[in-house]
């Protein structure tokens, strides 16, 4: 009986030990198959290969025609596993448990990129032949970590930006886009004076946009280091340049520019708001232009809607490359799918770019390959000013801190633009510290 | 025990036999041991051991970090808030969840067809998906919901409330929302119980006079201690852990005043901090802990009257 008592105990043991060891070091069986220089050609035979995509919701058929296109010619299997939402968050779950596809969308910011670990996880595009045909100016916007390339921008990064409703404008007397902040403030003046329309919409109950209303107004301080000063903790959000931001955005929704139902709208009220003339201007992504167009065809938008980048001294865009505009390879340990996974790649920005834009209905990030007909005016803007453009908190601070839930309880009350600003910095302290950054 | 003392120093034979049956199902109780360990001990353990170390998801290796998880959260007022805010949520769930269950179980007590058909209907949310639960109420209680849309046609003017937009009485919503979909389990338990109280007492009752009212309050309601200390105890301390209701319906907001402590958690998790999300579990589970004990202990007293 005892021994039994005993087995029972050294076999609880042994599993508790198993899955203590088992969990302690996720990842830690790396391969070095890290920048291997020989790409394969676009569309050599990949008989029995079967790869695996990992995609959001709102990603899971952006690469349909291309993945049938490389079925076609290879003779691989792509396969996409759709990931629940929160994406970004189930992909680190899964990564953090050992779970790896062969490619995935990913957001190619350096914060976004800093979660997967990419040293560890991702492979090394540094060399990847479509780089050099890129239009001048889009690999500047993401995709790199510590100067690896990880990602593929697949598709034009998004930009933060202003867009605003032609009619109302015009409605209001306005003929020209606002040169600068100042400009755009005493035009929204103006339309509410003339038109008593709400000159900017804001979706307080949907949280994710109002970082955007502050981070436009970071745009030249961006340019000037502002990102390096804060992953140095030379600068914080407290400090006057972001707190200023804040204020400001605080100050402008107390003097009543913004639609009336801040607290409660949503994204989709703010894209109907928009089509339907109830507000002028709308600081958003081009996730927003899509939100439009499902609801407008390509000739209503271009009436109604256009887009301008905004910053405080002139009108520079500010970029934040999204989950649908990129894709990264990883680092599988298996020599064979990571071949097949940069072929895909590389045929995917190579023979099947002209065909996938086309399918996206969306602009070319490549200056040999011209944007498909049918494009809005907005999305060409758009593209015309990601040159050029600063980089957002996402792209160039070493983390990503809540700064929109914390913005977005200043809209309901709970918060003052100080609390913002405190508690951000506290959060992006964790987050730097935890990635062993200097001086946090 | 006392029939079976061997005398000091030998062994029954019998007693062997005895224990030798008694332990013999063992070995049956390893697969459950091992489920239980893998997916309810390991974790528990590992649970304690992650929270003093820096796991994140930035790099592979995981270092022994000391307490510094602990003491960075308490230093940052979001951890206590969010304590705060889970207590009263689950105070108020405890509540409504018990004094609605037992509204329900006298008012649907007496077996007629149409008290069975109640019963089951009241039952329906409770075998629902609470993620479910929470998006339809966040639906009709949207501004441009449909319970606003009843109550503008009752009175004739279209309103707006937004019944999930108030940074004080949203908290409210929420535990009535969870109250409404656990509902029909406490009912189901207070039910039992009177169904159990024997008809002969409360005929005594009668007879010696006392009314409807008195023999509830001075019979019934005693009686039923063992149904209050379960309902109690499981909508007290399981709405603790609450997550699923208050993620579908307000995320949190409006404001934070929602923000249980799992939420934040789960947020927390999500941005690659995963010792400090495991740092916080652990502090829900010290508190669940130390409430459940004096919670139950006073429930019981409660009991002795039987």
């Amino acid at each position: 009986m005892k021994k039994k008592f005993w087995a029972v105990g050294a076999l609880t043991a042994a599993t508790l030990l198993a899955s203590l060891t088992a969990c302690a070091s996720p990842g830690t069986s790396s391969s070095s198959s890290t920048g291997a220089s020989e790409w394969p050609s676009q569309t050599a035979s990949l008989k029995g290969v079967t790869l695996t995509l990992w995609a959001a919701q709102t990603t899971t058929a952006e690469a349909k025609t291309v993945i049938s296109g490389f079925e076609k010619a290879t003779g691989a299997t792509v396969k996409v596993v759709t990931i629940p939402d929160p994406y970004e968050q189930n992909v680190e779950t899964k990564i953090a448990t050992g779970a790896k596809p062969d490619l995935a969308f990913w957001q190619p910011t350096a914060s976004e990129l800093a979660t997967i670990n990419p040293g560890q996880n991702l492979l090394s595009l540094n060399d990847a032949p479509w780089l050099s045909t890129m239009t001048p100016g889009i690999n500047d916007v993401g995709g790199t970590y510590d100067g690896t390339r990880y990602a593929a921008l697949v598709t034009s990064p998004s930009l933060m930006g202003v867009y605003y409703n032609k009619q109302v404008f015009a409605h209001a007397g306005i003929t020209t886009t606002p040169a600068n902040w100042d400009e755009m403030i005493a035009d929204a003046k103006q339309i509410k004076a003339k038109t008593g329309i709400a000159p900017f919409y804001e979706a307080g109950h949907d949280q994710w946009p109002t970082q955007y209303w502050v981070q436009v107004q970071l745009a030249d301080a961006s340019k000037n280091g502002l990102w390096t000063d804060m992953n140095s903790r030379k600068q914080t959000f407290s400090d006057s340049t972001i707190l200023g931001a804040i204020t400001n955005y605080d100050n402008l929704i107390k003097q009543g520019l913004f639609n009336s139902n801040i607290k409660t709208a949503t994204f989709v009220q703010q894209g109907q708001a928009m089509l339907a003339g109830q507000t002028a201007m709308v600081v958003q992504v081009n996730a927003y232009l899509q939100e439009l167009q499902a609801s407008a065809d390509t000739a209503e938008l271009n009436e109604k809607v256009g887009w301008f980048p905004i910053s405080p001294n002139g009108n520079t865009a500010t970029s934040i490359p999204d989950q649908t505009n990129a894709v990264v390879a990883f680092n599988t340990g298996n020599a064979k799918q990571e071949d097949a996974a940069r072929e895909f790649l590389e045929y995917w920005m190579g023979k099947g770019y002209a065909s996938f834009i086309s399918s996206q209905g969306t602009v070319s990030v490549e200056s040999s390959v011209p944007n498909p007909s049918g494009v809005p005016d907005a999305l060409v803007a758009i593209q015309k000013a990601v040159p050029g453009s600063a980089g957002s908190m996402q792209s160039l601070a070493v983390a990503n801190p809540d700064l929109y839930i914390n913005l977005a309880d200043m809209i309901q009350g709970t918060k003052t633009p100080q609390q913002v600003a405190s508690t951000t910095q506290q959060q992006f302290d964790q987050l730097a510290n935890a990635q062993g950054v200097k001086g946090f | 025990m006392s029939a079976y003392a061997p005398s000091p120093g030998t062994k029954s034979p019998r007693r062997r036999r005895d224990a030798s049956r008694r332990n013999y199902p063992l070995g049956y109780v390893i697969p459950a041991l091992a489920v239980m360990l893998v997916f309810f001990i390991a974790p528990t353990v590992l649970n304690f051991f992650y929270a003093f170390t820096n796991w994140s998801s930035f790099h592979s290796n995981i270092d022994f970090a000391g307490l510094s998880n602990f003491s960075s959260l308490f230093q940052n007022g979001t951890l206590v808030a969010d304590l705060r805010t889970t207590l009263i949520y689950a105070i108020l769930v405890a509540i409504f969840q018990n004094l609605f269950g037992l509204a329900l179980a006298v008012l649907l007590e007496r077996d007629t067809a149409v008290n069975r058909i109640l019963r089951a209907a009241f039952f329906v949310p409770v075998v629902m998906s609470a993620l479910a639960v929470g998006y339809i109420f966040q639906a009709l209680l949207k501004p441009e919901g449909a319970l606003n849309g009843i109550i503008g046609t009752l009175v004739g003017h279209p309103v707006s409330i937004a019944w999930l937009g108030s940074t004080t009485w949203t908290l409210l919503v929420v535990t009535l929302i969870h109250a409404w979909k656990w509902v029909g389990l406490s009912m189901l338990i207070y039910l039992a119980g009177l169904k159990m109280i024997n008809v002969d007492l409360l005929e005594a009752a009668r007879i010696d006079g006392a009314g409807r009212w008195a023999s509830f309050w001075r019979i019934r309601f005693p009686l039923l201690a063992p149904a209050v200390t379960f309902n109690v105890a499981t909508a007290l301390l399981g709405s603790l852990n609450s997550f699923d209701i208050v993620q579908a319906t307000t995320e949190g907001g409006p404001g934070q005043s929602t923000e249980l402590l799992n939420v934040f958690i789960f947020r927390t998790f999500g941005q690659g901090l995963f010792a400090q999300a495991t740092t916080m579990s652990l502090v829900l589970f010290f508190t669940i802990a130390i409430l459940a004990f004096p919670v139950i202990w006073l429930l019981r007293r409660r009991e002795r009257v039987l």
